[in-house]
């Protein structure tokens, strides 16, 4: 069998350039992550976040649902009752703590849906490594948002967006 | 123990024809095909009412032709008692009608606050409604609103809102602990059980209106907001608070014990727990467990490793003979005492060890034998004779079996205390006699029976009874009288007589014992031998210097003794071994001390007031590093070259069954020969 030199050489490499040369003016797909992020899909489920109710109580009752729905069981809630110098939510029950395990959570949603008050929501930031594995027990100090909203604000990213 | 049904009926239900003892509640009889009817207010150990009207059913009788003729409208089935040719459908369309209106009559009223109620979860009327409700409500103006979270007592809660009139805690009440502390005030939509006047709901069952409430009116104000259900485990485990030994279910979430509920057991406790059981396990959690063995050096406790602790002690107990003591407390296993006792009998040949906490005590030959009648037996004695004691407070659960005794089967009961008990409200006869005067109206009522005048008149002026209340005591007893008295009894000084005069009466005399594992520790012989000291007599050797060691085997003297004796004993012992389970006082004089695990922290047997013998396999795991009665004995036994090892409690056991008369033979649940 004989290699002929344009045929066998010359045209599959033209042709293959070809490709790359064409690709050259269509817009570009890939981000400079992590200086650039991507939007993410409108029903992406990742970070739990706790909210609260526009008046700052906090919506979460600790009534242990989320924990009941949880298939992956990394939820752990110890409720409390509320008095009237001390408020956290309204009604007789707060939750006291408020942990998820985020190696064990499979970011299934389920806590949201069983949510009676909607107060546990899962949001689009998805960068959640870290080096330790302590540090993966989410408490309720860093789940519950700071101020009424912050966590149903749309994502951004810490860098410029690509359109 | 209901009596036998001589007759039965035949019944059809849903087309299958059954025969059930007539006047059998139609409720129940349908549980006999599996089948289940939907209820609130019924409850299988009360009286009937039909007032929710959850168990509707359609009702036609047989005709003569083979036909059947309906009643027009549903029935309730908790008040129909069965006849023959009575035809029950549980399964029409109009049943299923009516369910959905009682359920959707029920939920006019009833928050929807079950994301934060403490019975969600396990609460009946969110299960009916599931099952057989509607999904949807037609109400849509304002429901009723009352105070949320009324504290009822130091233990109940009362959410108004989520009454549905049920009426199961007011019966309860009424039915069952007879202190009838609740009842309804109002009518209609805005009736509500409360207190009288809202006092303190001060009964000593007050527990059980939490487990038998159908919705979550009535909680717990322990266990409030502290897990909902599907975050417990929970394992079956016995009650150690008192001898009555009640089964109950432990509700644990993350090894901590959350609440104590009541287990059927028909023998012992039906379905009921008293309030010292249901709430009185809070030890459990206290900050002030022990987790770690200490010495004493110089004048400080410092924590130690368990065989430096064990080589201090044995060299310390190494004089033996008069010069050590045992005293024992009541939650110690059969195992644990049993261990212990050995040692001190075989390797320290000591003969002091006691577990007895009264004043007085009752010579050997004749504490033998102390509980003949089964607790599940007096209800079906025809009198009873409540002796020198309160049973609601010393023996609860005998005290409900006494009651229902009376309430149920129409039992005499007459009732002899110098105080005030539960007991008079429902007592035929109430001998209140002068304090310490226990031996003469027992000799009293000895005379009474034997028609000798002068006796019961000398016996009715040394203890303050009328004569003629002692005749008509007298006349109620008989040869089938069961005789209830407890260890109690012994703290009057007369009592010894008192119970001699007793035996005297015929009726079976029953001395049921205070303390959880007491009766365990008189049949496994843990009492001081014919040359070793009682109790007092181990405090006062402490105190004058006979007893150089002295071993706290979960006992704390300070809470039985008298406390400068106490004190001074602890202060003059050369070395106290203190192995509890929580610090005290009398950890403070303690040479050693020895962490160790409550009941339910380890495995072990138990014998109750009437020689149950039980056994308890561990539900939480012990703090630190506390250990098990047993394994503390076995470890010592181990050390002293005594046995070959212990590989678990049940090694143990099984010995005790060989060594131990009263134990041969015996299987667990069983009473002890």
């Amino acid at each position: 069998m004989s290699v002929s030199l344009f045929k066998d050489v010359v045209k599959p490499i033209a042709t293959g350039f070809g490709i790359t040369l064409k690709r050259l003016s269509h817009k570009k797909e890939t981000v400079f992550y992590p200086e650039q992020r991507r939007e993410q899909y409108p029903r992406t489920r990742w970070r739990h976040f706790l909210t609260r109710y526009e008046s700052g109580l906090e919506r979460c009752i600790g009534c242990s649902l989320c924990a009941g729905a949880c298939p992956a069981r990394c939820i752990n809630v110890v409720a409390a009752e509320n008095t009237d110098e001390k408020r956290f939510s309204p009604g007789e029950r707060y939750a006291e703590r408020y942990e998820i395990n985020m190696i064990r959570c499979i970011f299934c949603g389920y806590c949201q849906d069983a949510c009676p008050t909607g107060a546990v929501v899962l949001r689009k930031n998805f960068e959640l490594a870290d080096y330790k594995r302590e540090s993966f027990i989410y408490t309720k100090e860093m789940l519950l948002e700071s101020f009424p909203g912050e966590a149903d604000a749309p994502w951004v990213g810490e860098y410029e967006e690509v359109k | 123990m209901a009596a036998v049904a001589s007759e039965t009926v035949n019944l059809v239900i849903n087309d299958v024809e059954i025969a059930v003892p007539k006047g059998e509640l139609i409720v129940e009889s349908v549980k006999r095909l599996g089948l289940e009817i939907p209820i609130f207010c019924y409850h299988p150990r009360m009286k009937p009412v039909g007032m929710c009207r959850m168990c509707l059913v359609e009702v036609g009788f047989k005709q003569p032709d083979g036909s059947v003729r309906k009643m027009p409208k549903p029935q309730a089935a908790c008040t129909l008692p069965a006849q023959d040719n009575m035809v029950i459908f549980t399964d029409t369309e109009m049943v299923h009608r009516d369910r959905k209106g009682v359920l959707e009559f029920l939920l006019i009223n009833h928050p929807l606050d079950c994301p934060i109620c403490d019975r969600g979860g396990e609460c009946p009327l969110q299960n009916n409604t599931l099952f057989y409700g509607p999904s949807t409500s037609r109400f849509i103006e304002v429901k009723r609103h009352a105070h949320k979270a009324f504290p009822l007592s130091k233990y109940v809660t009362l959410d108004l809102e989520r009454c549905i009139q049920c009426g199961r805690c007011v019966r309860f009440t009424e039915e069952i602990s007879g202190d009838s502390e609740l009842a309804f005030r109002f009518r209609g939509a805005s009736m509500q059980p409360s207190t009288f006047e809202l006092r303190d709901f001060t009964s000593k069952f007050s527990g059980n209106v939490i487990e038998i409430c159908p919705v979550g009116a009535l909680t717990n104000r322990e266990y409030r907001f502290r897990a909902r259900p599907w975050d417990l485990e929970t394992k079956p485990s016995i009650c150690l608070e008192c001898s009555n030994g009640c089964a109950t279910w432990f509700d644990y979430r993350v090894n901590r014990l959350v609440r104590v509920n009541g287990r059927t057991n028909e023998a012992i406790n039906e379905e009921w727990t008293c309030d010292r059981g249901k709430f009185g396990h809070e030890h459990y959690n206290a900050d002030n467990r022990l987790t770690v063995p200490l010495i004493r050096r110089g004048d400080r406790l410092e924590e130690c490793d368990w065989p430096t602790a064990y080589a201090a002690i044995l060299s310390a107990f190494g004089v033996g003979g008069d010069k050590v003591a045992m005293l024992a407390g009541s939650s110690l296993s059969n195992e644990g005492a049993y261990l212990l006792n050995r040692l001190f009998h075989r390797k320290f040949g000591s003969a002091n060890v006691d577990y007895r906490r009264t004043a007085h005590t009752l010579p050997p030959d004749e504490a033998a034998g102390n509980a003949p009648t089964a607790i599940a037996d007096l209800e079906l004695k025809p009198s009873i004779l409540v002796f020198g004691n309160s049973p609601a407070d010393d023996i609860p659960i005998i005290f409900l079996r006494i009651r229902k005794a009376w309430f149920k089967h129409g039992a005499r009961v007459v009732v002899a205390h110098h105080g005030e008990t539960e007991a008079d409200s429902f007592a035929d006869v109430v001998l209140r006699y002068a304090p310490g005067t226990d031996a003469d109206l027992a000799k009293g009522l000895v005379a009474a029976r034997a028609n000798d005048a002068a006796g019961v008149a000398q016996a009715a002026a040394a203890c303050g009874v009328d004569e003629s209340r002692i005749r008509e005591a007298a006349a109620l007893l008989g040869e089938n009288t069961a005789i209830v008295t407890t260890d109690s009894l012994l703290n009057s000084a007369s009592g010894a007589d008192a119970f001699r005069a007793l035996r005297q009466l015929g009726g079976e005399l029953n001395r049921y014992a205070l303390g959880a594992n007491d009766q365990g520790f008189a049949d496994l012989g843990l009492v001081p031998g014919p040359d070793g000291r009682g109790t007092a007599a181990i405090l006062a050797g402490c105190a004058d210097g006979s007893i150089e060691s002295l071993w706290l085997a979960g006992a704390d003297p300070f809470a039985f003794g008298d406390r400068a004796t106490v004190e001074k004993a602890l202060e003059q012992v050369g070395f106290v071994v203190y192995q509890g389970t929580h610090k005290s006082e009398a950890m403070g004089f303690a040479s050693v001390v020895l962490p160790m695990a409550e009941p339910a922290e380890g495995d072990g047997t138990y014998v109750n007031a009437e020689r149950r013998l039980q056994e308890l396999r561990a539900v939480l795991s012990p703090p630190g590093e506390a250990k098990a009665a047993w394994r503390i004995g076995a470890e010592l036994a181990l050390r002293v070259g005594m046995a070959k090892p212990y590989f678990g409690a049940k090694d143990v056991a099984a010995e005790i069954f060989t060594q131990v008369p009263a134990f041969r033979g015996v299987a667990f649940g069983d009473r002890l020969n």
